[in-house]
C-alpha cells in the first residue's frame, strides 16, 4: 500500500520543481525539513516490510511539557473535585500551531494573564467545594482541628498525587503542609487554609503541564523512553483528554506501562471510553480547520441562510460525521469522503435545501442521488471555511485539500508576482470566477503550483461561498465543475472527492496528522521511518480510525524519546 | 532568573505612594469625543461620574508637573499596532515641522492631535526579510523575527527579542521604587483572524523565545474581561490576599524545583511562569490600587455576522486610558488588528479580509485606503481619551510615548521600505511632536529607539543583529 504514496511524492516534487519557493530571509536561515515536514517521501529505502515495529533507529522528538488545554483542564478539575462542578471558561486560550492546539500546547508558556487567569479558576472551583462541608468533607476525607494533624498531610500528599499524576515527595507535602500551616496562623481556620494548600496544587506547573522527563531506556542506547506515569497521561489525554484514571493509576504505580502489548491493552480500553469521542473529534477539529466556523462571517445580504448559529452547526455536522464512521459505523476513515449519511438541523437544511428539518437539534440524514452531497468535501461547512466573505475560493479549497488533507507541499507565491486578480474588463463579456483564474494557467510562475489546486476547487465550484449548491454563479453564468485530478478526468464534485478519497496520499495524511497531534510535534526527520509504520498499521486495518490510535500509541515514536540537544 | 523578595516587596509597598491614589468620584465627568460616528453607549449609567483622574492638584507640586514630594509624574510607554500596511500616497504628509496632509490624507483623524503626533517615514526592514514575519518582529521589537520552522506554504515564527512595550515595562520597573499593580498590560480590539503562522501573527507583546517557544503576553480581547480583571477584584480581604501571595510563593517554589529537571527549552518557559507568578504575586502584596470603577462594558457580539469594530475600539481604549491614568500600569499595547489580520473592514466597504483584499483589491486600492483611515481614526479615539484626561497640568498624552507602527508599507506590496510609523505623545517634554521625519531607507529601530527615550529611557542605542541602531531620530526630540 505504500509505494504509491511515494509515487505521489515523486510525482508532487516533479511538478513543484517549477514553483518558485520565495527566496527571502527565511531561506537564507536554512530550511532542510521543508520535505520532512510535509511528507515528500524521501524515505523509500526503509522499513518495507510492514512487519513488526522497525528497529532502525528513530529519532523521535524530546521529552516535553504539554500545557493542559482547556477540556484537559475541564476534565481534571473534575476528576479531582467531582460533579457537580460549574467549570472555568475564561481560561488561557488554546491557540493553533501547525493546525493543532496539541503542538501549540507543547511550546506554551504561561503569561501573567495566563497566570491570573489560573488563579482565579483554581479558587472558583476549589470554592464550589469548601462552600458545602458535606462535599469538602468526601473530598477532604477528614476535619482536621490542626495544621499538624496527620490528615493534613495526608490529604495533601493524595491530593497532589492525583493532581500531578505522579508519585509526590515527602519534601513536596511537606511544603505544602507548611504553607497550610502559615496561613492556618493568619486565617485562624485549617479547613479554609486547606484550601488554599490544594489551590497551591492546581497552580503548579506540576497541574497545569503535563511534564515529561523521561527516563535512560535500557533496550535503546541513546534514547529515553517514557516512564510509566508519564505514559499513563500519555495515554489518557490523548484518548480522553483526561487524567489517567484508577486502573491506570495502578499500572503506572507497578510500572506496567513499558511493554508495548500493555501500552496496547490500555488503548483499547481507553477508545470504549465515552470521553474517547470528544477528545478524538477534537483532533478531527483541528485537522480540518473546523474551529474557525465559530466565527464564521458571511454577508447576510447575499447568504440569506447565514445566522449567528449556522457556522457552528457546519462544524457539528461535521464533527458527528467523524464521530459517527470512527464509533459507530465502519470505522473506514476513507468513507468520510464519500458517505451519504449526515446530521442536519435546520441552519443546514436552509443551506442543502431541505425542507421538513426544523429546530437546532442535529439529526441524522442521508442524502439521496440527486442532492449532490457525499462525504466532508462537499459539507458546508468545509465548503464554507474555506471560501471567503461574499465569494468562493477554488484555489483556498483546493489548497487546503492539497496541504492540510494530502500532507501535500504547495509553495507560497513567488515574492514579487502580483497576486491580485485583475478586475472584469467590462468591455468584455462577463466572466466566471473560474474563467478568470485561467491566468493562473498562462503564467508558468503560476501554474507550476495552481495546477495542484485549483482544479479540486473548480470541481467545488458548485457550491457557493456557504456550501449551496449552485448550478450558476453569482453572474448568473454556468459552473463549469468538469475537471482533471491526478490525471483522472472528474466531472463535477462527487467524482472528484471519490478520485481524492482513493488517494493514497489521504489515509497517509491523517495518519501522520494523528502522530504529529499525538507527540505535539511535527514529525521530524528522523521520525519518518516511525510515521511510516504507523501509516502502514493504519492502511493494514483497513482504515480504521480506533485501530489508528492503538498504532500511534505502540508506536516507538510515541513511546520513546530522544535527548534534548543543545540550544 | 531571581526572584525578589515578597517580604521587601511588600514592606516597599507599605511604604510606598500608592496611598496618593484615591477616590475621584467627585470629579465632574470627562466628555467624551468622537460624537458623529455611532456608537454604542460604553460607561452607560455613569452619568455624573468620573471614569478616573487620579492625580488631584494638591498631590502635586507648585508647578503641577510633579508629586508634592518630588516624584515626577510617571511617562507612560504604549505600542498600538494595526496590520496590514498603509496606502503610503495618503498617509504620508509634507516633511519637516507642521506636517501637512496629501490629498486625502488618511491622517485626517489625527489633525486635531497633531501638536501630539510625529510621522516617521521611509525607514527599512533591516532584518532579514520574510512577508509580514520579519516586520512585525523590527517595527515591534527591533531585532528579527526567530523562524520556528518552515511549514506547509509558509513559515511559523515568534520573536526572538521581546516587543518594546516590554522592555520599557521593565525598565519602569527598576525606576519607580513603588511598582504599578501591573507590569505591563495588554489589549485587543478587533479579534484575531490571521493564518497559522506562529505567535508572530497572532499577538503583539512578546517577551523574546529562546528555542522558538511561544512566549507572549496575550492581548485581553473581551471588553468584560479586560474590565472583570482591572476594575472587579473586589475588596479581598488582605489576610485573604496574603494567603494567595503565599500560595503563589509556593508554586514559585515548585517551579524552581522542576525547572532543575528540564530540558533548556522547557526550562524558558518555566522562567516565564515563574515570572508571571511573581508579578502576581508582588501585586497581592501591595495595596489595591483605587480606581473608579466604570460600569460593565459586557460583550460585543458580531452584528449581522459584522465585528462591531468602533464600540469595541470605545470600550477598550476607555478601559486602558483609565487604567493608565490611575496607575495600574505604565507599559501597554494594543493590538488593534494583528499582522496579516482578516478584520473584515465592512464599514467602510470591505466585503473580504483586511489581508485577503489586500492581495486581491486592483488599483487604485480605494478599500485599502479607507481602511487605514478607518484604523486611523479608531487611534485617533483612543489619542483624544488620552488628551481629554487632565493630569497635573497636563494631560495624559502628554505625559505619554506611544509608537504606532503595523508590519508593512501597503498590503498589495507587503514591501518593507517607507514604513509608516508614528510617535505619539510628549513624553513629559522629551517629544517635539508634530513633526515628520522622513529617512532614507534608515533602520525602522531608530523609531523605537526615539519612542523609548520619550518614554524616558536613558537609552543611546537599541535594536538587535541587524535591527541594530545607536541613532535616535533628534529631529523628534526636544
Amino acid at each position: 500500500m505504500r509505494a504509491p504514496a511515494v509515487a505521489a511524492g515523486v510525482l508532487l516534487a516533479t511538478v513543484c520543481s517549477g514553483c518558485y519557493r520565495g527566496i527571502d530571509a527565511g531561506q537564507a536561515e536554512g530550511d532542510s525539513n521543508v520535505g520532512e515536514v510535509t511528507g515528500g517521501g524521501d524515505d523509500s529505502g526503509s522499513g518495507d516490510t510492514g512487519e513488526g515495529p522497525p528497529e532502525a533507529t528513530i529519532e523521535p522528538g524530546a521529552p516535553t511539557m504539554h500545557r493542559l488545554t482547556q477540556p484537559q483542564l475541564h476534565n481534571t478539575y473534575l476528576s479531582l473535585l467531582g460533579e457537580p462542578l460549574t467549570l472555568p471558561t475564561d481560561l488561557p486560550t488554546d491557540d493553533l500551531l501547525y493546525g493543532f492546539t496539541s503542538i501549540s500546547a507543547a511550546g506554551a508558556t504561561i503569561s501573567s494573564l495566563d497566570a491570573e487567569k489560573y488563579e482565579t479558576a483554581a479558587y472558583a472551583v476549589l470554592e464550589q467545594v469548601w462552600s458545602d462541608p458535606v462535599r469538602r468533607a468526601a473530598v477532604v476525607g477528614c476535619e482536621p482541628a490542626a495544621a499538624s494533624d496527620p490528615c493534613v498531610a495526608e490529604f495533601l500528599a493524595a491530593f497532589a498525587h492525583k493532581a500531578w499524576r505522579r508519585p509526590v515527595t515527602t519534601a513536596e507535602v511537606d511544603a505544602l503542609v507548611g504553607l497550610v500551616d502559615s496561613i492556618t496562623s493568619d486565617l485562624a481556620d485549617v479547613s479554609s487554609a486547606l484550601k488554599f494548600g490544594a489551590a497551591s496544587v492546581l497552580q503548579s506547573p506540576n497541574f497545569l503541564f503535563r511534564v515529561e522527563i523521561g527516563v535512560a531506556a535500557d533496550d535503546r542506547p541513546g534514547l529515553l523512553r517514557y516512564t510509566s506515569w508519564e505514559m499513563a497521561s500519555r495515554l489518557s489525554y490523548l484518548i480522553l483528554d483526561a487524567p489517567p484514571d484508577a486502573e491506570l493509576f495502578a499500572l503506572a504505580e507497578a510500572d506496567a506501562l513499558t511493554e508495548r502489548d500493555a501500552i496496547e491493552l490500555q488503548a483499547q480500553r481507553l477508545v470504549d471510553d465515552a470521553r474517547a469521542r470528544p477528545a478524538l473529534v477534537g483532533f478531527f477539529r483541528d485537522f480540518m480547520n473546523l474551529r474557525k466556523l465559530d466565527t464564521l462571517d458571511r454577508s447576510v445580504e447575499m447568504f440569506p441562510q447565514m445566522s449567528a448559529t449556522l457556522g457552528p452547526s457546519m462544524r457539528a455536522e461535521l464533527e458527528r460525521m467523524f464521530e459517527a464512521t470512527v464509533f459507530d459505523e465502519s470505522g473506514d476513515f476513507r468513507s468520510l469522503f464519500t458517505t451519504p449519511d449526515s446530521y442536519l438541523n435546520e441552519d443546514l437544511a436552509k443551506v442543502y435545501g431541505i425542507a421538513g428539518i426544523v429546530g437546532p437539534e442535529l439529526r441524522p440524514y442521508a442524502f439521496t442521488e440527486g442532492s449532490h452531497r457525499a462525504g466532508i468535501l462537499t459539507s458546508a461547512g468545509f465548503l464554507a471555511v474555506n471560501a471567503n466573505k461574499t465569494q468562493t475560493s477554488p484555489t483556498h479549497r483546493g489548497r487546503f485539500v492539497r496541504i492540510q488533507l494530502l500532507c501535500q507541499d504547495v509553495p507560497p507565491p513567488p515574492d514579487g508576482v502580483d497576486t491580485t486578480l485583475p478586475a472584469p474588463d467590462p468591455n468584455l463579456p462577463p466572466q466566471t470566477l473560474r474563467q478568470r483564474l485561467e491566468i493562473h494557467r498562462e503564467n508558468p510562475a503560476c501554474s507550476g503550483c495552481h495546477d495542484k489546486m485549483d482544479p479540486i476547487g473548480f470541481a467545488l465550484e458548485n457550491y457557493d461561498a456557504i456550501g449551496a449548491y449552485r448550478v450558476v454563479d453569482e453572474l448568473g453564468l454556468p459552473i463549469d465543475s468538469v475537471t482533471e485530478i491526478e490525471g483522472t478526468p472528474v466531472a463535477g464534485p462527487l467524482e472528484m472527492t471519490e478520485v481524492i478519497a482513493a488517494l493514497p496520499d489521504a489515509a497517509a495524511c491523517i495518519a501522520r496528522r494523528f502522530y504529529e497531534h499525538g507527540g505535539g510535534h511535527l514529525a521530524a526527520s528522523g521520525e519518518e521511518d516511525a510515521v511510516q509504520h504507523v501509516i502502514e498499521e493504519f492502511v493494514t486495518s483497513d482504515y480504521d480510525f480506533q485501530s489508528l490510535v492503538v498504532a500511534l500509541v505502540t508506536n516507538d515514536g510515541f513511546r520513546y524519546a530522544s535527548p534534548e540537544v543543545g540550544l | 532568573m531571581s526572584r525578589t523578595n515578597p517580604d521587601s516587596r511588600e514592606a516597599r509597598a507599605q511604604l510606598g505612594a500608592r496611598d496618593t491614589y484615591m477616590n475621584l468620584a467627585q470629579r465632574p465627568t470627562a466628555t467624551r469625543p468622537g460624537a458623529g460616528v455611532p456608537r454604542r453607549a460604553f460607561l452607560r449609567g455613569l452619568a455624573g461620574v468620573t471614569i478616573g483622574l487620579p492625580i488631584l492638584g494638591y498631590m502635586l507640586n507648585d508647578h503641577g508637573d510633579a508629586y508634592a514630594g518630588g516624584e515626577p509624574i510617571p511617562t507612560r510607554f504604549g505600542l498600538w499596532f494595526a496590520g496590514n500596511g498603509m496606502h503610503m500616497g495618503q498617509f504620508t504628509p509634507s516633511v519637516g515641522a507642521d506636517w501637512q496632509l496629501p490629498a486625502d490624507g488618511s491622517l485626517a483623524p489625527l489633525v486635531a492631535l497633531k501638536d501630539y503626533v510625529s510621522v516617521v517615514t521611509g525607514m527599512s526592514v533591516l532584518t532579514p526579510r520574510h512577508p509580514h514575519h520579519s516586520g512585525m518582529s523590527a517595527v515591534c521589537s527591533g531585532g528579527p523575527h526567530l523562524k520556528v520552522a518552515d511549514v506547509r506554504d509558509t513559515i511559523v515564527s515568534t520573536f526572538k527579542y521581546p516587543s518594546v512595550d516590554q522592555i520599557a515595562a521593565n525598565y519602569f520597573l527598576t525606576e519607580s521604587a513603588t511598582p504599578p499593580s501591573y507590569r505591563s498590560l495588554e489589549a485587543a480590539v478587533t479579534r484575531f483572524r490571521g493564518t497559522d503562522e506562529g505567535t508572530s501573527f497572532q499577538y503583539l507583546s512578546h517577551n523574546g523565545s529562546v528555542a522558538g517557544e511561544s512566549n507572549v503576553n496575550p492581548s485581553e480581547e473581551s471588553p468584560h474581561a479586560f474590565w472583570d480583571r482591572l476594575f472587579n477584584q473586589g475588596t479581598a480581604e488582605p489576610l485573604v490576599r496574603k494567603a494567595r501571595a503565599s500560595v503563589l510563593n509556593s508554586v514559585g517554589d515548585q517551579i524552581q524545583a522542576l525547572e532543575g529537571k528540564l530540558g533548556a527549552k522547557d526550562k524558558q518557559r518555566l522562567d516565564q511562569h515563574l515570572t508571571s507568578i511573581s508579578e502576581l504575586e508582588s501585586r497581592l502584596s501591595a495595596p489595591l490600587a483605587d480606581c473608579q470603577q466604570p460600569a460593565d462594558p459586557g460583550e460585543f457580539p458580531d452584528i449581522d455576522s459584522n465585528e462591531v469594530v468602533v464600540e469595541k475600539n470605545v470600550v477598550m481604549s476607555d478601559l486602558m486610558a483609565l487604567a493608565l491614568a490611575c496607575g495600574l500600569t505604565r507599559a501597554f499595547s494594543i493590538q488593534y488588528s494583528t499582522c496579516g489580520s482578516g478584520a473584515v473592514f465592512w464599514m467602510v466597504g470591505a466585503t473580504d479580509g483586511h489581508h485577503y483584499l489586500n492581495h486581491t483589491e486592483a488599483a487604485p486600492y480605494g478599500v485599502g485606503a479607507a481602511i487605514a483611515r478607518f484604523n486611523l481614526e479608531q487611534l485617533a479615539y483612543f489619542l483624544n481619551k488620552l488628551r481629554d484626561t487632565t493630569e497635573g497640568s497636563g494631560n495624559l498624552l502628554e505625559h505619554s510615548s506611544i509608537l504606532v507602527c503595523t508590519e508593512h508599507s501597503e498590503g498589495w506590496t507587503h514591501s518593507q521600505d517607507d514604513m509608516p510609523m508614528l510617535i505619539c505623545g510628549k513624553g513629559s517634554g522629551r517629544l517635539k511632536g508634530n513633526v515628520h521625519y522622513r529617512g532614507n531607507g534608515d533602520n525602522t529601530s531608530r523609531a523605537l529607539l526615539t519612542a523609548l527615550r520619550g518614554a524616558g529611557l536613558p537609552l543611546a542605542e537599541f535594536g538587535y543583529e541587524a535591527g541594530y541602531t545607536n541613532a535616535p531620530i533628534t529631529e523628534l526630540e526636544v
